[in-house]
């Protein structure tokens, strides 16, 4: 062994990365907790600015999560016993303010695990991460490299779970065979645009024009709707779209005249898309997440403890606040819980580990950790996700479908797009 | 073909008119104060969140909404000059970045007040004129169009044929001899800053059905309006109309016959050319008119 890592050597990156990973495990030592001692879990997301959205009614679900592991006794680890508590930092969407944030929690409130939104905020945050060890988890799986061994994407493989919506929709409504696409230019709109090109050349659905991108900063869609609408698609998708975006971009449609299908990977506060076109406009509008009163989520392969009971609480607390991120933070913070339980520690280590021995619980049924092909690291708990449609007004759950087999069939697509847009792991700067 | 340019050409005629009225407010406040007023793409928030308090949230009229916003908004210009721009007049880059430090303070007052998502605004009507099946202009547009051709030709007008109005144009050229024949710097100063102040937001009042109304919408606005100012001359209001017109219909048609981004990037360019070719803008001269 020592003749081959004298041969070999060891990599300059990985000398320094082991060194600084040594360095920090000395400089602060791990605390025992004492019997009962609260566990901190950071939560470094935006929490004001533009993507707000994606964080803030997360937290607000973690909060109600938190209150309900507490009542019912908190975690128990080997120690015993601890209530949870969570400790949070608005990085407004902003790398510096991430890297920030991430090291003020680990130092300042020695917190055991970091959730995060991710995208642009993590490449700010991953150095911290290189250094201390610390276990984060993102919402977005476009952030997982080879290098990222301490980051994991348990709640939701995002855009790749896009794919069932489209596969769902070519086998139910047949007769739909032309499509286009618009999305804003940035980290979260271009893998979409990707997977929605792969899924609609699996399913047989033509475009009929280049996906068009828009500034982040626009404001008037007017024009973006136009160049949708001028090609007389069958299929209008607006891709992983801020709602800031879907709001406007949907009542554009609706007023400039649009009568086909639109799918797009949210829709959060659709009641009020609804009330700014017409029922009848929004009826069949195709998305990928549940509003958590549906029956559909009381199926026993379902792992969120009591979906119904958590959507009505949140929705007593924050009215008309419910929005995609909302249950994904505290869906995290159940596996999070499961594999520290198991582990009988709060170490990120051990419950790294714990984690990932064997399938994962995840909110939608048990599933695989995957992603190599994509990321270059199996850090994405992957299984079935749900396909939506508004139907009287209603989100409902038509089916859940499986994105690893969706992949089994069609993963070069994928891989296909991904590259041509310069989304693969490696291809990302 | 012939729709598509139709459709496009409503489009932009709508985004002119929006942009006319910020940028015209923004020319107005420095032609007059000499202040580069940094928080104008604010104010425009701001009257976009005096519909969402006023309209959304109290069911006022949707035109007593527009009208008290825009008032409220003026007086916000009035703050802003008796509080920051007065006090530090002698300092030409004291009262911009004041009005930096107030941008802040009206985004972190919208936050606290009305939160950070998105604000949902009822349509005030789903009318559409049709021209044809395709072509089309919504009724809630067709306000902002004819808001903004009734607001700055009444400010034409007020500026060309009335005595307040000289009063204003001699203390945009020549400050020292405006004072010297009697007209009263201070209050000229206050007229165009509740002025300025009031065309972006009654431009907010009436897109804000039609936008994301959230605490950091006024950042696109004001870059828009920065563009627009320095490609028609800074100081120059005809060139802040005519230049708004021009740059709403190179990115809507841009934007429609090409791509988003590219847009912003021709929008861009078209200023680089301009500051190459004529430093002062189309209409702008040496001096501050």
């Amino acid at each position: 062994m020592i003749p081959k890592f004298l041969t070999a050597g060891p990599s300059r990156r990985t000398f320094l990365k082991t060194a600084g990973a040594a360095a920090a495990s000395l400089g602060l030592p791990r605390m025992a907790l004492a019997a009962g001692e609260p566990i901190k879990i950071g939560f470094l997301a935006p929490l004001t600015g533009a993507v707000a959205a994606w964080g803030k009614p997360g937290l607000d679900g973690c909060e109600i999560w938190a209150e309900r592991v507490n009542a019912a006794g908190g975690i128990q680890l080997a120690d015993g016993a601890h209530p949870i508590e969570f400790v949070s930092y608005d990085n407004e969407y902003d790398p510096a303010k991430a890297r920030t944030g991430a090291t003020k929690l680990i130092r300042e409130d020695g917190v055991k695990f970091i959730m995060m939104l991710g995208g642009d905020t993590w490449p700010g945050v991953q150095p911290v991460a290189d250094r201390t060890g610390m276990l984060f988890s993102t919402l977005l799986p476009s952030d997982l490299s080879p290098e990222t061994t301490t980051l994991v994407a348990p709640a939701e493989v995002h855009p790749i779970y896009n794919v069932t919506g489209v596969e769902w929709l070519a086998e139910n409504k047949p007769d739909l065979k032309t499509a286009v696409m618009c999305a804003q230019d940035d980290a979260l709109g271009l893998p979409s645009v990707a997977t929605y090109l792969a899924a609609f050349e699996a399913a047989g659905i033509e475009m009929l024009d280049e996906p068009l991108l828009f500034d982040p900063a626009t404001t008037d869609f007017a024009p973006v709707v136009t160049r949708l609408m001028a090609k007389n698609p069958q299929i209008i998708c607006l891709d992983t779209c801020y709602s800031d975006y879907v709001h406007p971009i949907c009542e554009q449609l609706f007023q400039q005249g649009f009568k086909g299908q639109i799918i797009s990977c949210t829709a959060d506060f659709y009641d009020q898309m609804i009330e700014k076109t017409s029922k009848d406009f929004m009826e069949g509008f195709v998305f990928q997440f549940p509003d958590f009163d549906d029956p559909a989520l009381n199926s026993d392969a379902i792992n969120f403890q009591d979906p119904n009971g958590f959507y009505a609480e949140y929705n007593k607390r924050h009215p008309g606040q419910w929005g995609a991120v909302s249950w994904e933070y505290a869906s995290i913070m159940d596996m999070w819980k499961a594999a520290a339980e198991k582990a009988g520690s709060a170490e990120p280590d051990a419950v790294m580990t714990a984690m990932k021995d064997g399938r994962g619980a995840h909110a939608f049924g048990d599933a695989d950790w995957w992603g190599k092909d994509l990321f270059g690291i199996d850090n994405a708990l992957v299984g079935d996700w749900p396909v939506v449609a508004i139907e009287n007004g209603k989100a409902v759950i038509k089916e859940f479908r499986s994105i690893p087999d969706w992949y089994n069939r069609h993963g070069d697509l994928m891989v296909k797009h991904m590259q041509a847009y310069g989304q693969m792991w490696d291809q990302r700067g | 073909m012939l729709e598509l340019l139709a459709q496009t050409g409503l489009n932009a005629v709508y985004a002119a008119s929006y942009i006319s009225l910020v940028a015209v407010g923004l020319v107005l406040i420095f032609g007059v104060m000499g202040v580069v007023n940094f928080a104008h793409g604010e104010l425009f928030m701001a009257g976009a969140y005096a519909i969402v308090a006023l309209y959304a949230d109290m069911n006022v009229p949707f035109f007593i909404a527009v009208a008290v916003g825009m008032a409220f908004v003026g007086c916000l210009g009035l703050l802003m000059e008796w509080a920051l721009f007065r006090p530090l007049k002698d300092n030409p880059l004291g009262g911009l970045v004041a009005s930096i430090g107030f941008l802040m303070i009206l985004q972190s007052l919208a936050v606290m007040g009305f939160g950070v998502r998105m604000e949902h605004i009822p349509p005030v009507t789903q009318e559409v004129v049709r021209f044809t099946d395709k072509v089309g202009l919504p009724v809630a547009r067709l306000y902002v169009i004819v808001a903004a051709i009734v607001f700055l030709s009444a400010l034409w007008y007020f500026l060309k044929r009335t005595r307040f109005g000289w009063a204003l144009r001699a203390s945009a050229q020549d400050p020292e001899a405006a004072a010297l024949q009697g007209i009263s710097i201070t209050q000229t100063a206050r007229i165009a800053m509740f002025i300025g102040a009031a065309l972006a937001g009654v431009a907010g009042a009436l897109t804000a059905p039609l936008v994301s109304v959230n605490p950091h919408m006024g950042h696109s606005v004001i870059v828009t309006a920065f563009i627009v100012i320095i490609v028609g001359g800074v100081g120059s209001l005809e060139g802040a109309i005519l230049a708004s017109i021009a740059y709403a219909f190179v990115h809507t048609f841009v934007t429609t016959f090409w791509d988003g981004v590219l847009a912003d990037i021709v929008g861009l360019s078209l200023m680089l050319i301009v500051l190459i070719v004529k430093p002062t803008g189309l209409f702008g001269s040496a001096d501050r008119a």
